[in-house]
């Protein structure tokens, strides 16, 4: 289990070094999108549209999440911030290598299509501590971009830096392996089901 | 004059809109003591190192958002309010302050406006909407007060919630049908709910009161209380020690703790059926309540200071 500090953009090689059960810090530019904003991104890239660039460029992470915000004196303030559940995108995994991302963050773990992808393209799913939003805000140290906020706060692009952001569990990496399948398969032996 | 004699001598009553927002404020900046006890002590038992990590974050973001003032969760989940009342019960206009009060609490940046037509998912951007929050009363003839407990429980835990109805043969001998769907269920959820948090059942009626029961359970109840019904307590026993062995853990990484309690409600049912729905919550407990009592006591309910 190895610990790393890795700066966005992020190559191919940053994350196939990863494997199940490292722990990982990031610094640099870290995007939110959740439902909305990945079925209107899919939209675009069939219609071979444009997708808003930054924040959705070679080498990005991608955050499920949806922030808490407040506007103070025409200045967005972030109050809140944590993963959402992201297996409400594995729909979308094939997305992925046409937004050029090379991590992905959230919680409770993706499914098979998604793991697939990792694994063909080069890319990793990093679990955050889930509700722990008022910690993982003490990271995120500035708002550089806000699009799409026609689909209201939770499901718009946030585009932040974020400084030493972790510990952050490497939960499926781009060899095969994720960790929520290892724990499923034990559990059940365990239970005999 | 006799009009104002009158109205002084009848008490002016409990200032509902300032409790409810002191309860709504409480219970959106922090996790009830019944839950943060629980989450201490499997913080203390766990010896993975990411299971330890994952439990000790969870602690500090509740310290933190107390410290701060700020909203313990990015999401606010869903608002049930659970009343309950008396036959001698005076209430005010629930639905119209929460209407008020919600607004003002996502202008503050306490709850994130997430609720949306179910359908067009359009957001209506101060978090209120036809249904919301969802309020659940219970008349109970002899109470001597209203008691009203707001719960926000996030929708993670929402998706993996699951209902089946048993029958006699299928709920199997000493409840193996029954428990291998609720442990199984767990198993499925994996890290998606959120665990630690508490799973509620429902049992009984039909597919309607098994549901609002599984909600309720894990809404109003403590989740270190033991349930009154000895078969039950047992059941409540027997299924969490089932779904603590699966090793599932913290967010799902793995660890000792999946859930930090199994809560059931029953009611009777149908000589036919045996409705079972399971109910999750995440760890994240936002309930706080108030009784106020028919002779104006004041009580607070699942309030941070009393841990």
């Amino acid at each position: 289990m190895a610990e790393y500090r890795l700066t966005v953009p992020l190559t191919e090689e940053d994350v196939r070094k990863l494997h199940v059960g490292d722990i990982v810090y990031l610094t640099g530019e870290v995007f939110t999108a959740r439902d909305m904003a990945h079925l209107r991104a899919r939209s675009l890239l069939e219609k071979g549209e444009p997708v808003p660039e930054p924040p959705m460029r070679e080498g990005g992470v991608l955050f499920h999440a949806g922030p808490v915000m407040v506007k103070e004196g025409g200045v967005w303030k972030l109050m809140a911030i944590g993963p959402t559940t992201s297996m409400r995108m594995e729909p979308h995994c094939d997305i992925i290598p046409k937004l050029g991302v090379r991590v992905l963050v959230g919680k409770g773990g993706m499914g098979q299509s998604s793991l697939s992808t990792f694994k063909d393209w080069g890319a990793v799913y990093l679990a955050a501590a889930p509700g722990c939003a008022v910690k993982h805000a003490g990271a995120f140290i500035s708002l550089k971009f806000v699009g799409w906020l026609d689909m209201g706060i939770p499901e718009a692009v946030w585009d932040f830096e974020v400084a030493d952001w972790g510990p952050l569990v490497v939960a499926m990496d781009s060899h095969g392996l994720s960790i929520y399948d290892m724990i499923m398969e034990k559990a059940r032996k365990i239970l005999g089901y | 004059m006799k009009e104002g004699k009158r109205l002084s001598t009848i008490s002016k009553g409990p200032d509902w809109q300032d409790l409810i927002e002191q309860v709504v404020h409480h219970s959106c900046t922090g996790i009830a003591p019944d839950a943060e006890r629980l989450l201490r002590k499997a913080e203390a038992r766990e010896d993975g190192p990411v299971a330890k990590s994952m439990l000790g974050s969870m602690i500090e973001n509740i310290e933190l958002a107390e410290e701060l003032d700020k909203p313990v969760c990015q999401s606010p989940g869903f608002p049930a309010v659970y009343i309950t009342f008396g036959k001698n019960s005076v209430m005010p206009d629930f639905t119209t302050i929460f209407k008020e009060i919600i607004p003002k609490m996502v202008a503050d940046g306490f709850i994130r406006p997430s609720i949306v037509h179910p359908l067009t998912r359009k957001n209506t951007e101060d978090s209120t909407g036809p249904g919301v929050p969802n309020f659940e009363y219970d008349y109970r003839p002899e109470a001597d007060y209203v008691e009203l407990i707001v719960s926000f429980k996030a929708c993670g835990a929402e998706l993996m919630n699951a209902y089946k109805t048993f029958t006699s043969s299928t709920l199997g001998e000493d409840l193996e049908g029954l428990k291998k769907f609720v442990v199984g269920q767990v198993v499925e959820a994996k890290g998606i709910p959120c665990p630690p948090g508490a799973i509620g059942v429902g049992i009984g009626g039909q597919m309607d009161v098994a549901a609002r029961l599984s909600r309720r359970a894990v809404s109003v109840r403590e989740w270190d209380d033991t349930n009154p019904d000895p078969m039950l307590a047992e059941l409540e026993e027997e299924l969490l020690e089932s779904i603590n062995s699966t090793g599932i853990g913290p967010g799902g990484t793995g660890g000792r703790t999946t859930a930090l309690g199994v809560k059931v409600l029953m009611a009777y049912t149908h000589t036919a059926i045996a409705p079972v729905a399971v109910n999750f919550h995440c760890w994240v407990a936002r309930r706080a309540g108030v009784r106020v009592y028919d002779d104006g006591r004041i009580e607070r309910l699942f309030w941070r200071c009393d841990r």
